[in-house]
């Protein structure tokens, strides 16, 4: 199991300013932390979208900014991120929460559809993506930072468990 | 009610150093007459998410004024952004939205609600530290520069008189300097102007 602290610990590293986004219940940690961290300005939206908007200023403006959704929000969010993020070539990570990859597995029975769409999205919206599942899945966040900025384009982790 | 051309020609006259964010209906009229380094058309972007990036802009840089003209219809896209900014508080952010009730560069097909809704009341309700609502030119010339130098966030409602715009794309020739660049070169290019490009 991840621990938000962790992900705290790359986000420092990687000289993040700001943690854009909205909740849920894999990320719920990492906001509680974010809240009580005086280095890393937490910004919450009402709606996913906002958060690409945000995080596109912010980076324009000097910052280094990086989204925190769910995947149900990730898919409303869509010409948020095309027309921000994507279009002004900003580089940027993005955390989302993977809400119902257990139901994915054959015989989990009633499946999730946030979690059935997500990936094909991605793939489909051109947004390189790895999975951190666990704490030997760390350096693939350290690697997103450098990827995304190589690109300038935003690039993803998805996180399957709920952090600790 | 408002003329929008008279409008952005008196914040003209007011800017000093702001970084001006236009999106819909004021890129063209804003890049007509204003040529600053500063400016950012949010056009080819996504609407309703103008006032988003102003904020962050704002959060990037608390050293600067930020003012951001957004549409009604853009407005209403991501009414939740009025709880967000408030949120958030930036004191160098000025949103201001040009209301004249319709989705103009299509055609002037009314918004929802078009000519009822009260925007300057959605601001105060959200959270919004100060809002003014200006519908008489007088009124707005009186009142203007003090608006634009309280501590926001700040909100400024526009009542404006229905014009026609046609629909713009970016171009080498565009006669707006921000719409002959593609919307990553401008955004790059704001970057670089205010200091942001890292080593």
């Amino acid at each position: 199991m991840v621990r938000s602290q962790q992900i705290i610990d790359v986000f420092q590293r990687q000289g993040v300013t700001h943690a854009v986004g909205l909740t849920d219940n894999i990320q719920r940690t990492l906001f509680l932390a974010l809240e009580g961290d005086p280095r890393i300005r937490l910004v919450t939206v009402c709606r996913e979208g906002e958060a690409f908007g945000v995080a596109a200023g912010l980076w324009v403006g000097g910052a280094r900014p990086v989204v925190l959704l769910q995947n149900t929000g990730f898919l409303e969010a869509g010409d948020a991120l095309r027309g921000t993020a994507i279009n002004m070539a900003v580089p940027l990570v993005m955390l989302i929460g993977f809400r119902g990859r257990r139901s994915l597995a054959p015989g989990a029975g009633r499946v999730d559809t946030a979690a059935t769409f997500l990936e094909p999205t991605l793939r489909a919206w051109g947004v390189a993506y790895d999975t951190l599942a666990g704490p030997e899945d760390l350096p693939l966040l350290e690697r997103a930072f450098a990827a995304s900025e190589r690109e300038s384009r935003p690039r993803a982790l998805l996180i399957p468990e709920a952090l600790e | 009610m408002l003329r929008r051309e008279d409008v952005v020609r008196r914040m003209l006259a007011l800017r000093t150093e702001e970084v001006v964010v236009t999106t819909q209906g004021t890129v063209v009229p804003w890049g007509i007459i204003s040529k600053h380094p500063r400016d950012f058309a949010s056009h080819d972007s996504a609407m309703g998410h103008t006032a988003d990036f102003a904020l962050g802009l704002a959060l990037a840089r608390p050293d600067l004024r930020v003012w951001v003209f957004n549409g009604d219809g853009s407005l209403l896209m991501s009414l939740g952004t009025l709880v967000t900014i408030a949120a958030a508080a930036p004191p160098n952010l000025v949103h201001f939205v040009f209301d004249n009730g319709v989705y103009e560069v299509t055609g002037n097909q009314p918004v929802p609600g078009g000519g009822s809704l009260d925007y300057a009341g959605m601001a105060r309700a959200a959270g919004t530290r100060c809002v003014f609502a200006f519908d008489d030119p007088a009124d707005l010339a009186e009142a203007l520069p003090e608006a634009l130098r309280a501590e926001g966030p700040v909100f400024i409602a526009l009542r404006v008189a229905l014009e026609e715009q046609s629909a713009q794309s970016r171009r080498p020739d565009h006669p707006v300097p921000s719409l002959r660049m593609t919307l990553a070169e401008e955004a790059h290019r704001l970057r670089g102007e205010l200091g942001g490009v890292r080593s």
